[in-house]
């Protein structure tokens, strides 16, 4: 695959962050391995433009960070979802359904244009 | 430290970002982080740690860019979060300050009423000062405009002659335009609804060049209109076309009847020409006739001057002596020595208004300081109250700087209060300070425009800082531990008082001073008010009329209307006597007269300045001027009968010593073929220009001999002489049904105008030092009341010991006596000082005035002690036993 996934998920990018940040406070690193698992390997983020996405949306205040010990006890910084995160989160999963489903019903349609 | 769900940041979570590690610290820590993770992930799957190492950075990506957008990124949150934590830290001191001053209602309703007073007052006269004295005037080039007059010996002379000016605008360089004008006078406008006097200005179409200011509709008159024969026409004012020509668009080429003549407006002049009432005014251009040019001893016009762009005024003004010099070698006795003297022209507006007003901001700025003096000592007070609770604060880690600031921002919600409440204060004061009576140039346009309302808010940000600096500062020097453990009561008052009756008498010397000041201009009122002015004012009514030149062109009938017209009006029940001159005292000067006595050569001590009134035989009787030698004129001194005179004892004196003037010939001196003639009586002096001025050397000539103008009736009355204002209107008009007098008043009434500027400035200024006194007696009286608290139970002990209350009581007012007398005397070499500042405003007295002085230093020392008479009393009611228990 040649595209820049970058490109393509510029505004996915938050979305995905935020839906994996809503299971319970994670570190970068444990962000970018998840959205590795859960995709299969599909979906190709260079796993770098994660942090300015994190601090992006730090700094609005959606999450919030925090510096705390991993289970092997390393200092991780862990981000957790905001009140506001978790609204940002269900507008644009609302957002996100409304768009795929008006893909799908093109991509799926019988009659030709005009 | 985990925290959960609350967004809220409590406050101690501020002081987090000291122990916070720094920014790019953060960022290199997390990245780091992540690069091991994976590379001990690859590790783990079985790739050496090298190549895991460069796996490890390639499924990162760009590792070095990214760092510098996160640098950048967590910059930019540590700036909004300082933001974030400052307006924090502002809307909790903010919140507390009201709950604060919310707590204490009594405290914050005197503090803010006394500020909204003291700002209030400031905004009002400074309002005031700023449209009379700050705002630019309205014309195009005002910088550039210079009033210019002839120099007479050390001063100035009012007006030009028309010879002068037209050959200084023959020659004069420097110059982009000269215009003049000649006086007002009330023309009878017809043709417009009815006939009405509308203040006519005669100006020269130079005018217009040096005042220039765009008119609002059609344009001024040019040089060819401004001559002899031209076809007449007028520029009306702003207020004029409202109100007469209901603001009709098409009024450009209407022709209107001025003054018996058909006469073409062409023009509207905005509202921004008229400097001071009234406001319908008709401008006509000058258009002298042909001998006017050869006039060099008739004092008539008002000059301005534009000067060119870059002329300096002082070599304009030289070129302009150049011409004046051979004039006043030619023209020798005509007053003025060849000197030119220039004024900027907001000068001449403004006059001497400027020292009224600057003394009353002065004033007001004073009562200001000792309403900001009460407060700070109000604050005080608290402070020492509040030791307990500032104490607390410092002990949970509140820094002396915070503390400060907290106390200042109490200030500052004070402050913002009072200026608020003092808009309204300053709304209510300019209503009442444009309806003065006396006439103050612009003074009409002043309003609570957006400079007075940020003067305002500037004062009141200013008197925040000034009262509210000091009690703050002490507040956080306080000693955290001794305070706590004396359960936050006073330990270290005796400092604390120190300042406190410091500050008393600091207010004491200002209240002084204000006092002095209205002191004196009261003593002086009195004493200009006492001047006895020289004829009877009581009853008697002025009432201008001018007849139209073009229909009375021959003298002898117009000199014959006027006659009918004083016959008609004596002849009305209720009139004891008619008299009638062409310049009413008290209403305007006489005319410039250069008096020559017979045998002189006008060089000697043989003439002198008079001012000459034509008036007729009745004068001097209706007025009850007392007739000293000789007669006063009758019916038979006509036009062609023996040339007469009658003069002032003054002039009498100046031109013949004790000698008899009746039966001496008198000349004008400036005249080129001098006309003689005989002296026929000598009447009282009498001050003619009101009591300021010394009484006129005056010369009277009987109204059959004059060439042509208007007149004002004299009327005394046997009845209330207001009330027969309607039937001399119809009088007037059975003679000529076209003419109406203009502006009919009594003579009272006139000489109050001329004292009312004087009277204004005294009551305000009493005004304001009864507002000082007052605050000082409040200062005094709470500093004493707090003086006895602090010491019930010093004061117990005495009791206890065998002390009478009478003693206790002296003990007290002896506080306030001495406050009172430091003060005074303080205040009292202060005002010695200061005091000059009013020479040019009083009367009669010195500015040192010792009953004024010593008056004022009794009252002052006496109100002080008496304020403090009221806690003294107090004291002597203590119960001893009471006292030392409650300790």
């Amino acid at each position: 695959m040649a595209r820049s996934p970058i490109d393509l998920l510029q505004g996915t990018l938050d979305l995905i962050v935020l839906k994996t940040l809503s299971w319970g406070p994670m570190h970068g690193f444990g962000v970018a391995r998840w959205i590795q698992l859960t995709t299969r390997d599909a979906l190709q983020v260079e796993e770098g433009s994660l942090y300015p996405a994190l601090y992006r949306m730090e700094n609005r205040g959606w999450i919030k960070a925090q510096w705390a010990l991993t289970e092997n006890g390393r200092r991780a910084k862990y981000y957790r979802l905001t009140s506001a995160g978790r609204r940002q989160l269900t507008a644009e999963t609302e957002a996100w359904n409304e768009l795929t489903s008006a893909i799908g019903r093109i991509m799926t349609a019988r009659r030709q244009p005009g | 430290m985990s925290r959960d769900g609350d967004d809220r940041v409590p406050v101690w979570r501020r002081y987090l970002r000291f122990w916070r590690g720094d920014a790019t610290g953060d960022v290199n820590d997390e990245l780091s982080f992540h690069l091991e993770s994976t590379i001990e992930e690859l590790v783990a799957a079985g790739m050496t740690r090298d190549d895991a190492r460069e796996a490890a950075r390639r499924k990162f990506g760009d590792v070095a860019g990214i760092q510098r957008t996160l640098y950048t990124l967590s910059r930019q949150r540590e700036r909004d979060m300082a933001r974030t934590e400052w307006l924090d830290a502002l809307t909790q001191d903010l919140v507390f300050g009201l709950r604060q001053l919310r707590k204490s209602p009594a405290f914050t309703t005197v503090a803010v009423l006394t500020l909204a007073l003291g700002i209030g007052a400031n905004s009002a006269i400074f309002s005031v000062v700023h449209s009379v004295l700050l705002r630019p005037l309205p014309y195009a080039h005002a910088e550039r405009i210079l009033t210019l007059s002839e120099r007479n010996g050390q001063g100035s002379m009012c007006c030009l002659p028309f010879g002068n000016f037209y050959k200084w605008q023959q020659g004069a360089r420097g110059f982009e335009a000269l215009g003049a004008t000649w006086g007002t006078r009330p023309w009878t406008m017809t043709g417009q609804g009815d006939p009405t006097p509308i203040a006519t200005v005669l100006a020269t179409a130079g005018y217009w060049k040096a005042m220039f200011i765009p008119p609002v509709l059609g344009r001024y008159y040019s040089d060819a209109e401004d001559r002899e024969g031209a076809t007449p026409v007028a520029v009306i004012s702003y207020a004029l076309w409202q109100t007469r020509f209901n603001a009709d668009s098409n009024v450009i080429g209407k022709v209107i009847v001025l003054e018996g003549r058909p006469t073409t407006i062409i023009g509207v002049a905005p509202s921004a020409y008229i400097l001071a009432p009234p406001a319908e005014r008709i401008w006509a251009p000058l258009a002298p006739p042909a001998w006017r040019f050869n006039d060099f001893g008739d004092h008539e016009l008002s000059v301005y001057g534009l000067l060119e762009p870059n002329a300096a005024p002082r070599t304009a003004v030289r070129q302009l002596e150049q011409i004046e010099m051979p004039l006043a070698r030619e023209h020798p006795n005509m007053g003025y020595d060849g000197g030119v003297i220039a004024t900027p022209l907001v000068d001449s507006v403004v006059g001497d208004q400027r020292t009224r007003l600057y003394l009353l901001l002065g004033a007001v700025s004073l009562v200001l300081l000792i309403a900001c003096v009460n407060i700070a000592n109000l604050l005080l007070a608290r402070a020492a109250a509040r030791r307990g609770e500032v104490a607390i604060r410092g002990a949970l880690g509140a820094t002396r700087g915070r503390l400060v600031v907290q106390m200042l921002v109490e200030s500052l919600l004070l402050g913002v209060a009072g200026a608020v409440v003092g808009l309204g204060v300053a709304f209510i004061g300019v209503r009442f300070l444009v309806t003065a009576p006396a006439q103050i140039p612009r003074l009409q346009d002043t309003s609570l425009d957006g400079t007075v309302i940020g003067f305002t808010l500037l004062l009141a940000l200013v008197c925040a800082v000034v009262f509210g600096l000091v009690p703050a500062i002490r507040a956080a020097r306080l000693d955290l531990q001794q305070t706590l453990r004396d359960g936050g009561r006073e330990s270290r008052g005796v400092a604390r008082e120190r300042l406190r009756q410091g500050l008393v008498i600091g207010e004491l010397c200002v209240a002084q001073m204000l006092l002095i000041g209205a002191g004196l201009l009261i003593r002086s009122s009195i004493a200009l008010e006492a001047v006895p002015i020289g004829f009877d004012t009581h009853n008697l009514l002025a009432v201008p009329v001018s007849l139209p030149q073009s229909r009375y062109k021959d003298p002898a009938r117009a000199e014959n209307t006027f006659q009918q017209m004083e016959a008609a009006i004596a002849a009305i029940p209720g009139v004891a006597s008619v008299g009638r001159t062409q310049a009413a005292p008290i209403y305007s000067g006489g005319w410039d007269w250069t008096a020559l006595r017979e045998g002189s050569n006008g060089h000697d001590d043989g003439s002198t300045d008079s001012d000459m009134r034509f008036v007729n035989p009745s004068y001097f009787s209706t007025l009850g001027l007392r007739l000293l030698r000789g007669r006063a004129f009758t019916v038979a001194d006509g036009p062609d009968a023996l040339k007469v005179a009658i003069v002032s004892k003054g002039l009498a004196l100046r031109l013949y010593g004790t000698a008899d003037a009746v039966g001496r010939r008198i000349s004008n001196s400036g005249a080129e073929h001098p006309q003689w003639m005989e002296i026929v009586g000598v009447v009282d002096d009498m001050r003619a220009n009101g009591q300021k001025h010394e009484a006129p050397r005056e010369l009277y000539m009987p109204t059959t001999q004059r060439l042509n103008g208007g007149y004002t009736f004299l009327v005394r009355g046997k009845v209330p002489v207001a009330s027969l204002t309607p039937a001399i209107r119809r009088a007037v008009a059975s003679v000529d049904p076209l003419v109406a007098p203009a502006g009919v008043s009594t003579m009272d009434e006139a000489l109050d105008r001329t004292l009312a500027m004087d009277r204004f400035t005294k009551w305000l200024l009493t005004l304001l030092g009864g507002t000082g006194l007052l605050l000082a007696v409040i200062g005094v009286y709470g500093v004493i009341a707090y003086f006895v608290t602090q010491r019930t139970h010093e004061l117990g002990v005495r009791l206890a010991l065998g002390a009478s209350g009478r003693s206790l009581q002296w003990l007290v007012v002896r506080q306030g006596f001495v406050l009172g007398v430091v003060g005074v005397a303080i205040g009292g070499f202060l005002s010695f000082a200061a005091a000059r500042l009013l020479k040019t405003l009083v009367f009669g007295i010195t500015p040192h005035d010792p009953v004024t002085f010593a008056a004022v230093c009794g009252i002052l020392t006496a109100v002080a002690a008496a304020a403090s008479w009221v806690p003294a009393r107090r004291a002597t009611r203590i119960d001893p036993l009471e006292a030392l228990r409650s300790s």
